[in-house]
């Protein structure tokens, strides 16, 4: 129903990224989608002189995920957000809150994901 | 030379709300800043994962008093088009009457403690008592003056009489006319200028890649405005976004300022050409599929990502708000400044945590 959805897996993630920041594209943000057991669908969405494209990919329990942070500095926030609250193991963010941008050092649950997954398991430091 | 580090909030007096910076300094030089968010987030998106989505209207108006009434626009849009409803044209200008009046005291409320922030108290009760103005047509349209609840799936859940959009187009004027006495303050006070012209620069290269939205984006030249996309009624309305060029707090201010004229003149469109008619649709059935609807609120775009699966509540509702999308232009703006001007470049990318911590 979303128009300019592409679906694409992890290994694409940088690669497509890249060519939005080539093509000119305004990283807006990311969403996620908790499946429970089967992980979370995260969709990137772009925008270009108010026309939008997303890019969609699911991403398993404990699967690891890159950052695009590198490419857009600016995803670093969303990223964060995602990592604590969903419990997707994101790696090489530009700036890692280690889990705890948003939840409090006592708080070990990412309480946006079904199935929960402590701060432990998404190796989240202190 | 050694640095220091300094906490920055969050409780600060320029602060309304809870933000906290780690300002990296040396001497009285910036040299990196690392924001700390989280202290009043309540989580609301997953709130509404436990209401039915007619209810959702309700939860989102709280993600943040001063745009509550477009938070709640940008929902229903979703919806509607999940839902594939065609509201009444009454409706649409009505949703723009009201979301023009937020943008307006949402601006003003800015303007005034940005006057507060310098020390220029008499400005900021000028500001202010305009705001007061729009806070009344509120409260006697909807019955409250900040969280109005006006909009609903399928359109709105109030009117407007026609003498009471003649009092509102009465008392625009009039703000209008008192904004021109204390604009001269803004544009051309030696001390206002000292403390705003060419302080956080931010070029119209970096504020792109940065990911900037809304007054940020357009005060550093990029034509970015939503309303240009035409939703609701502004396709029918004349409307051109305001753009400044320099990208520094003083551009910014130009442009939050020049556009509470351009809501004045919005509105009267409005009223001007206000069809009559129904102004709600019955809705019948639940949402099914995925949506992305984006509104300009005053300090930029909001995104609502909406997941539905055909039931009576949503897979997932996410929004994400104007700044958060423009930290990262002040993490940018911030190392190279004064520590001095630290409180006016937080005050001009307008931060509202309680968006950012919906």
């Amino acid at each position: 129903m979303i128009e300019n959805m592409t679906e694409i897996a992890i290994s694409q993630l940088l690669s497509e990224t890249q060519k939005m920041k080539y093509e000119d594209y305004r990283f807006v943000t990311a969403s996620c989608v908790s499946l429970g057991d089967d992980g979370c669908d995260v969709i990137y969405h772009f925008d270009k002189d108010l026309e939008m494209k997303h890019l969609k990919l699911r991403v398993g329990k404990g699967e690891e995920l890159p950052s695009v942070s590198k490419i857009y500095f600016c995803a670093l926030l969303v990223e964060n957000e995602m990592k604590e609250l969903f419990g997707i193991n994101i790696t090489d963010i530009a700036v890692d809150y280690g889990g705890h941008m948003l939840l409090s050092d006592e708080e070990l649950e990412s309480p946006m994901a079904k199935q929960q997954i402590t701060i432990v398991e998404k190796k989240g430091a202190k | 030379m050694s640095k220091t580090v300094i906490p920055f909030g969050p409780q600060h007096p320029v602060l309304p709300e809870p933000l906290h910076l780690k300002l990296v300094m040396q001497d009285e030089i910036i040299v990196d800043a690392i924001p700390a968010i989280g202290y009043v987030h309540r989580g609301l998106e997953k709130l509404t994962e436990t209401k039915e989505f007619t209810q959702n209207t309700f939860v989102v108006e709280r993600v943040c008093g001063i745009c509550s009434c477009m938070h709640a626009l940008a929902y229903c849009q979703g919806i509607e088009s999940l839902m594939n409803i065609e509201i009444p044209d009454r409706a649409k200008y009505l949703r723009v009457l009201w979301a023009e009046l937020h943008r307006i005291h949402s601006h003003l409320l800015w303007l005034g403690l940005l006057a507060d922030a310098f020390g220029f108290e008499s400005l900021f009760m000028q500001v202010w008592r305009n705001r007061e103005k729009v806070m009344d047509i509120m409260e006697e349209t909807a019955g409250s003056r900040v969280i109005i609840s006006v909009n609903t799936v399928g359109g709105t859940r109030r009117d407007i009489s026609k003498e009471m959009l003649t009092k509102i187009s009465v008392i625009v004027d009039e703000i209008k006319e008192d904004l021109k006495q204390v604009e001269a303050a803004f544009f051309n006070d030696y001390t206002v200028k000292h403390r705003l012209v060419g302080v956080g620069v931010l070029t119209k290269e970096d504020a792109y890649a940065l990911g900037t939205a809304g007054p940020m984006a357009r005060a550093s030249g990029i034509k970015q405005d939503l309303r240009m996309t035409g939703y609701s009624a502004y396709g029918e309305l004349d409307f051109e976004p305001i753009i400044e060029q320099d990208g520094d707090s003083y551009a910014r201010t130009v442009v939050r300022l020049k556009e509470v004229y351009q809501s004045i003149n919005l509105i009267k469109q409005c009223i001007a050409k206000m069809p009559e008619g129904e102004i709600v649709v019955p809705v019948k059935g639940n949402p099914n599929g995925e949506v992305v609807s984006r509104v300009e609120q005053p300090r930029g775009e909001v995104l609502y990502y909406l997941r539905a699966n055909g039931s009576k509540t949503l897979d997932r509702l996410r929004i994400r708000t104007p700044t958060f999308a423009n930290i990262p232009a002040l993490l940018h703006m911030l190392p190279g400044s004064q520590l001095a001007d630290v409180p006016v470049l937080i005050l001009t990318i307008d931060p509202c945590i309680s968006c950012t911590e919906r």
